[in-house]
């Protein structure tokens, strides 16, 4: 079995992928027909999927709508984004 | 972090543009009592707040608040949509017009820009909770007083919406409130914050 990365290096991968995509999100706001970027953005929308997936099924929610558990929501389980061990 | 959903949280579609009604309605974008000090006030609360499931409130209610605002937001563009000076000068909105146009910038009723000085941050989870229950009634009585002074039911129908969150809100921070006094000590009859008094 795959090892699975720890809490902080795979969430570091997550922001990474999101930081792409919010960047060429700008950049398509003001070129909504550049082909390049939205081949760009398809490409990497994959990989942060992939990526949140795998954090959430370990490690919890992402977003409001990512809670898995079905005996609990761990929505409200921290850390929090603003605390060191989120980081 | 956040982003975004290019919807809103309930329909705004309003038939006839009204002038009057935007100059009191935008007290709920800026004044004392609206949606951004409300959003403001719960997400810069979370820092010190010390329960998960307060937290969860906070950052979950901040967020609603900036959807709110965004319906203000629209029922104010719909309202001032295609006016004509003429219109706005004999509603009196001609003094905000000269600064603003048809801009939507947030002040209150009475023309006082937005100012944080409307929103409690105390550090202290008693007084923070008990600042976002009044914080809650005000609004809500912001919007009976909304639905006083307007009679178009395609205005009132998104205000009455937004009112009755403001009541669903406040039975939120009500139970937020009870975890926090539930962990204090139970012979704490003053329910002060002991975390910073030992």
């Amino acid at each position: 079995m795959m090892n699975t990365p720890d809490r902080a290096s795979l969430l570091h991968r997550i922001q990474a992928e999101d930081f792409a995509l919010y960047e060429v999100a700008l950049y398509l706001d003001a070129h909504p027909g550049c082909k390049k970027a939205l081949r760009y953005y398809k490409e990497h929308k994959k990989l942060a999927a992939e990526l949140k997936n795998a954090f959430e099924e370990q490690y919890g929610p992402l977003t409001i709508g990512g809670n898995r558990n079905e005996q609990h929501w761990d929505w409200v389980s921290g850390p929090w984004p603003w605390e060191k061990e989120a980081n | 972090m956040w982003t975004y959903d290019k919807k809103l949280q309930y329909p705004v579609k309003i038939k006839n543009p009204n002038a009057n009604y935007a100059k009191i309605i935008i007290s709920q974008l800026g004044g004392p009592d609206g949606e951004l000090a409300a959003s403001m006030r719960y997400l810069h609360q979370r820092y010190s707040m010390p329960y998960d499931k307060v937290r969860g409130i906070l950052t979950d209610v901040g967020t609603e608040e900036l959807a709110h605002l965004e319906m203000i937001g629209a029922i104010l563009y719909q309202l001032t949509k295609g006016l004509s000076p003429e219109e706005l000068k004999k509603a009196g909105m001609d003094i905000y017009f000269v600064d603003h146009t048809a801009g939507l910038y947030p002040i209150a009723a009475s023309g006082v820009p937005f100012d944080m000085k409307y929103v409690g941050v105390k550090g202290d989870v008693i007084a923070d909770l008990n600042e976002d229950l009044a914080a809650e009634q005000k609004a809500r009585v912001t919007y009976d007083n909304i639905l006083r002074l307007v009679d178009d039911p395609d205005v009132r129908d998104p205000i009455k919406y937004l009112r009755q969150r403001e009541l669903v809100h406040y039975q939120r921070f009500g139970d937020a409130l009870r975890i926090a006094q539930d962990d204090l000590d139970s012979k704490n009859f003053y329910a002060f914050n002991p975390s910073y008094d030992q």
